[in-house]
């Protein structure tokens, strides 16, 4: 045997050449912990475990890792100068996808395959100047800015620690397990028992569940069967299955859980028997049978819909909560680039075409004495990354997304994710959106390979965070593998080659093999046929990873040559791992033993449902009440306050960063106006190019309202996004909707979740909001997912350890097909002199407004919605924009009119002279402030060219729509005149362009 | 008929190889789109084709420099069949992604003729950061490129973390002399941004966007002509279409300028080889 070199290629950017991550590190030291760097350069390290040949090793150095014009490279540790090097490299097991990459291009450069004892790893020194810098300093960096303990290890060198010839001593980070692989006999003789071993081994069993886990092992009939595969009592392998479908994550038991609901006032009490059959399937279905266009709901990885002719539209929205708190980039790319396989997975596959995003931190600029896992900021820099590489590498455009800021987020913060694909509605003579497997059929694993990482994810997302929550399931996602699996097997699904297809996400093959077995009714799996990163994984784990980049597929064994020859050209890895029978057994095997056998239908045994109490304190029983504010005198200033707002102002930077183009079909963009730089109400894809159709999309989360009815904060949330879409064109007739819960714990226990009835009531009330709002819009649920522990125990001051739990939050997503992009609009005034007008009418309703939070207040007047106006008003205004008569239109949304017709100036770079006593409104007394910032909904601000007035007031005739203002010259800025008649806001757009991008203006 | 042949790269992370299909359909081509390895392992012939074209994405994630592993990989298996299909007077044109990969492969600039060497760097943008934004672009009309004929100035978005193109003192200013910077970062009117981001989105030298090789048949560029296959792509297209209709004209909707340049190739091979 040859013996193997580690070599450590060094690759710098040549001297003088701006190197910007070593930039970005000298910025951040001094704006986050005042550290002043006074230079530093950036060195990448490719860590080479094999036996190659010094000229093999000098070719792959400079063919592949230097660039000539750009960069200096050396076999050893290249001669910079510093006072202080930090190393950072990925902790053994970690994805490191350079080091993937790299193995690649010299495989195929030096015609070799690397051994499995063989690796390639990468890490990054830093070499940092600034005599005054300290060693302490340098551990703050390395902890706080530059690693993460859960996925990287730093080393910290000193000038006179530095040995030049030994350099950063880069260690391989390779996994050695050194263990046999094997599988336990769990002991069941009682239900503590079952219980204890529970806890021991992070099974998450429900108590309730133990008693029927039990009894179906000990059953003489399945004693029987088991016996005759060689089997007792239950395998660890199996009581791993239960878990992982048992888990809230995947069998959502809050959502099919009983809830006795009271509400104190009235005395009302009812039994809620499944919140989801109540109010999510009923509903839905009832629409389906309504709506031609929606084509299939409520099974499938995604939801899907008519789109044109000869294609439907699938989509889902994902939260990645809990990894993404303790790793913001890892979770968050693996978030993304997770839901990205879901469309993959629906039907016999779509092909995606725009994602969005949503997030949700605490205030990145706290400073109080509570310690999140990460501060909110470098939380908030680790999400927008990671959902920039999983989008953009995805090849996918993020035509969408909303940044907010509530220091409940502080506990656990949330990254919503929401993917849509397109499919043809036929596919090799077959409806796409059915799928089955049958006797007979392969089980093929397609994509990446499995490793110990993201086990017990579920079950861990399932908990709220506690100071031994495990960190193992972070994991870190892999578009690159991902979209080459993508094109592969959209060209199987083109050539008819898949029978069924899903994606192994939480639970992996447990949950995806699990459940796609159902429908043959049985299964054989061979575990030891798993391609693994690295030996030594037992049965258990590699049943249960949640190793990213995998699909699961059914194949028929004639079709096996071609999709393997495919899988092949494509450079995917794909094997067959078993079979799919109709024995009514899950047959799991290694090495031609029997490790798991149970029956399919052993999740119908009767495991009871979970029970909630719900109980209901009114706003009024809980001492709301209205705060007492007096008519501000100077709305200047109180407009460029509110404009300055986290949750108002400009977030161009975090979109910018978002490939929105992708794909060639971007109609509406998520910035608009005529310095692009002003969030749209929803975003417009052509997903079919030759076509004329658009896909509208909008997404919307208001989950301040929640402080004073969830109810309310649900219907204003559906409202607000059917709002946004008809504003940019979206119809009435056509809207499909995706829930996305995020609730704080909702199970009552005295000491650690006193105020569960009251949390487990508002998701009653949500839900029948929910039912409510799509019943009267007609909006069937095409998808939805709920997360349901936003909590976090977090240290204080003292050490004690504060619960901080989320507001009460639902992301709810919108699609509406659009007939001709042509007709689309924006919502930036385009010519002087045209008519502004303000459509829908004005309460009195600042409840959790955006203006009271401005001084701390919350109230009890919350916007309700008045479903039968709006839907007549969201009508008119689509045949309006149908008929091409608005030149803008814009909802009215969080902040109120003022807000929004400040938005439409700056977007328009022109003036808007408005007259507050026009405004429709609910009663002639309200004020100034109120009719400024009031965020009652169902209103928009529409402009009308001169030769339009007429024909459009002629269509509006006896709706709420008044004529208010006009769109004037740029110079003349936003002038409002107040009820009194006299001028109160009067800003040129530059004040508020400069107002709008005060806090995060110079992010880029 | 005989049609002009495109081939469109896809695999190993391009992704904007749909959308480029498309504009080369609508520029009047036959497109194609070919897996790399079906290239590399000759299912393929290169030598069938009038116009390859290197499309955006990430392909190998962009890991170890963007373009840098599809270079090596197309250079070590078929990079004499690369250069052969120049020599015919064949078109490539290499956006974004497919940019990086022509300067890595050393095609462009391809001074003095000389078609392996890399004298041309794409590197991180100055801002630190990956943008996505439209950029206004001003053509140079002395340019012996094929593809921006009667072209003066477009818009295209840009979408990239590398697209800043840098090179030694020397070889910028004989691409400048040799006209070979086909495109500049420019401002509304048409005069190059001298480096003012965001006019300039990346800090390029000179306000590089796109350069060509000598004879003009090779050509890069980082904006995206095929993100502009469609006027409502732009934008700016509600206003303008608004402006328009208050002019009493009716809204233009043909060939877009993205669709020009290819159709420019597509014009150019016509003429050259049918």
């Amino acid at each position: 045997m040859v013996d193997k070199m580690i070599c450590s290629i060094e690759i710098a950017l040549k001297q003088g050449l701006r190197d910007a991550e070593a930039s970005s590190l000298v910025t951040k030291a001094k704006d986050y912990f005042g550290i002043q760097i006074a230079s530093a350069r950036c060195v990448h390290m490719v860590t080479i475990d094999s036996d190659l040949k010094i000229s093999d090793l000098e070719r792959v150095r400079q063919q592949i890792f230097t660039n000539p014009v750009t960069q200096v490279s050396s076999l050893s540790s290249l001669d910079i100068d510093f006072h202080w090097c930090i190393w950072i490299g990925f902790r053994p097991g970690v994805k490191d996808n350079p080091g993937a990459t790299a193995m690649e291009a010299i495989e195929d450069l030096l015609g070799k395959r690397f051994g499995q004892h063989e690796g390639i790893y990468t890490s990054k020194r830093y070499c940092l100047n600034g005599k005054t810098l300290t060693r302490s300093q340098m551990e703050k960096l390395a902890k706080e800015l530059l690693s993460n303990p859960i996925i990287q290890q730093f080393k910290i060198f000193s000038s006179s620690d530095w040995d030049p010839k030994i350099g950063a001593d880069v260690k391989p980070a390779r996994v050695i397990l050194d263990h046999t692989p094997c599988f336990d006999i769990i002991d069941i003789d009682s239900d503590h028992t079952l219980a204890q071993i529970s806890d021991q081994r992070n099974l998450a069993l429900n108590p309730r569940d133990i008693p029927i886990i039990r009894n179906y092992f000990l059953d003489p009939d399945v004693i029987a069967d088991r016996k005759q595969v060689g089997l007792s009592r239950p395998t660890d392998v199996e009581l791993e299955y239960i878990s992982q479908a048992r888990s809230d994550h995947c069998n959502h038991n809050t959502f099919n859980g009983i809830f006795r609901y009271k509400d104190i006032l009235t005395g009302e009490e009812t039994i809620e028997h499944s919140l989801f059959k109540t109010y999510i399937q009923q509903p839905t279905l009832a629409l389906k049978e309504k709506k031609d266009w929606v084509v299939s709901v409520l099974w499938d990885n995604a939801g899907v819909g008519a789109f044109d002719e000869d294609n439907h539209y699938v989509i889902t929205g994902e939260t990645h909560n809990s990894p993404s708190n303790m790793e913001a980039y890892g979770g968050a790319i693996t978030g993304i680039v997770g839901v990205y396989r879901d469309p993959m997975g629906t039907g016999l596959g779509a092909k995606l075409f725009m994602g969005s995003f949503g997030f949700c931190v605490g205030d990145v600029n706290y400073a109080g004495p509570l310690k999140p896992p990460l501060h909110p900021r470098r939380l908030l820099d680790g999400i927008i990354e990671g959902v920039k590489d999983g989008g953009n590498k995805s090849g996918v455009p993020t035509t969408f997304g909303q940044t907010l800021f509530d220091p409940g987020y502080m506990g656990k913060s949330l990254v919503f994710v929401t993917a849509l694909g397109i499919m043809p509605r036929q596919v090799a003579g077959r409806p796409s959106h059915e799928k089955k497997t049958t006797p007979g059929d392969l089980i093929i694993m397609s994509g990446g390979r499995v490793g110990k990482d993201g086990i017990h994810g579920v079950t861990a997302s399932s908990e709220s965070y506690s100071e031994n929550t495990p960190a193992g399931h972070v994991q870190i996602g892999d578009p690159y593998t991902q979209k080459k699996m993508h094109d592969f097997l959209l060209e199987c699904r083109d050539e008819g080659l898949i029978q069924f297809i899903t994606d192994n996400g939480g639970g992996g093959l447990s949950s995806s093999i699990g459940e796609s077995a159902m429908i043959s009714n049985g299964c054989v799996v061979h575990l030891d046929k798993v391609p693994l990163k690295y030996e030594g994984l037992d049965m258990w784990e590699i049943w249960v990873s949640e190793s990213q980049e995998r699909m699961t597929i059914a194949v028929k064994p004639a079709d096996l040559d071609r999709f393997m020859a495919l899988s092949c050209e494509h450079a995917v890895e794909s094997t067959v791992i078993g079979e799919y029978t109709d024995t009514g057994k899950l047959h799991i095997m290694y090495q031609g033993n029997t490790c798991a056998y149970v029956d399919m239908d052993l999740l119908d045994k009767g495991f009871p449902a979970w029970e909630f109490d719900a109980v209901w304190l009114p706003p009024e029983a809980r001492g709301l009440f209205e705060p007492v504010i007096r008519r501000p005198k100077d709305f200047n200033a109180l407009m460029t306050a509110m404009l300055e707002r986290p949750n108002i102002c400009s977030k161009e930077w975090i979109l910018r960063q978002y490939d929105h183009e992708v794909q060639g079909g971007s109609v509406i963009k998520p910035l608009v106006g005529v310095n692009h730089n002003i969030p749209s109400d929803a975003s417009v894809t052509r997903p079919v190019l030759t076509g004329k159709k658009g896909l509208a999309f909008s997404q919307t989360l208001l989950p301040w309202y929640s402080k004073i009815d969830a109810y309310h904060m649900m219907t204003c949330t559906i409202d607000e996004a059917v709002r946004r879409l008809i504003s940019v064109g979206g119809s009435v007739a056509h809207i499909g909707g995706v829930d996305n819960f995020c609730w704080p714990d909702i199970g009552y226990d005295p000491h650690t979740n006193p105020d569960a009835a009251f949390k487990a009531a508002q998701l009653v009330r949500a839900c029948r909001a929910l039912k409510d709002a799509c019943m009267a819009y007609e909006i069937p649920l095409l998808s939805g997912k709920d997360s349901m522990y936003v909590d976090g125990h977090l240290e204080g001051a003292f050490g004690e350890r504060i619960k901080v739990s989320a507001l009460e939050t639902v992301q709810f997503s919108a699609t509406s097909v659009v007939a001709d992009v042509m007709r689309c609009l924006t919502l930036d005034p385009k010519v002087p002199g045209d008519f502004v007008y303000v459509a829908g009418i004005t309460g009195n309703e600042l409840g959790a407004s955006e203006y009271y939070d401005l001084f701390g207040k919350t109230g009890r007047h919350i916007p309700r919605v008045n479903f039968t106006a709006n839907k007549i008003l969201y009508k008119t205004v689509e045949k309006a924009i149908q008929t091409e008569m608005p030149a803008s239109c814009h909802a009215i949304a969080r902040g109120g009119l003022g807000i929004h017709l400040a938005l439409m100036a700056m977007a328009g770079e022109l003036g808007m002279q408005i007259d507050l006593s026009k405004v429709p409104a609910a009663a002639d007394t309200l004020s100034d402030d109120v009719l400024l910032f009031s965020e009652s909904t169902g209103r928009f601000i529409i402009t009308v060219a001169p030769d339009q007035k007429a024909v459009f007031e002629k269509l509006c005739k006896g709706l709420a729509v008044q004529y208010v203002g006009m769109v004037t010259e740029k110079k003349d800025g936003l002038q409002i005149k107040g009820t009194r008649g006299d001028v109160i806001v009067n800003l040129s757009c530059a004040a508020l362009a400069d107002a709008f991008n005060k806090p995060f203006g110079d992010m880029i | 008929m005989i049609q002009v042949q495109a081939l469109i790269l896809t695999g190993f992370g391009l992704n904007c190889d749909h959308e480029t299909a498309l504009a080369c359909e609508l520029a009047g081509a036959r497109s194609h789109r070919v897996h790399i390895n079906a290239l590399v392992g000759r299912k393929v012939k290169l030598s069938d084709f009038h116009m390859l074209v290197f499309g955006g994405g990430f392909s190998w994630g962009d890991d170890h420099g963007a373009g840098v592993i599809q270079a090596v990989k197309l250079k070590n298996h078929i990079g004499d069949d690369l250069l052969s299909f120049v020599a015919e007077g064949k078109l490539v044109i290499g956006i974004c992604n497919g940019f990086q990969a022509l300067v890595n492969l050393g095609l462009l600039p391809g001074l003095d003729h000389e078609y392996t060497r890399r004298s041309v760097a794409i590197t991180y943008n100055d801002c630190g950061n990956f943008r996505d934004q439209w950029v206004h672009l001003k053509a140079d009309p002395d340019s012996p490129c094929v593809f921006t004929k009667g072209i003066r100035t477009a818009d295209y978005p840009v979408r990239h973390g590398e697209g800043k193109v840098i090179a030694d003192p020397e070889v910028v200013a004989a691409l400048r002399a040799r006209h070979q910077v086909v495109f500049q970062y420019a401002d509304k009117q048409g005069h190059p941004a001298e480096g003012k981001f965001p006019l300039n989105p990346n800090g390029s030298v000179q306000d590089i966007a796109g350069i060509c090789d000598p004879t003009g048949n090779i050509f890069g560029l980082m904006p995206h002509p095929e993100a502009y296959n469609h006027v409502t792509n732009h934008p700016d297209w509600t206003r303008q279409k608004q402006w328009q209709k208050r002019r009493g004209q009716t809204f233009d909707t043909q060939d877009t300028k993205g669709i020009q340049l290819f159709r420019n190739g597509v014009d150019c091979i016509t003429e050259r080889f049918f």
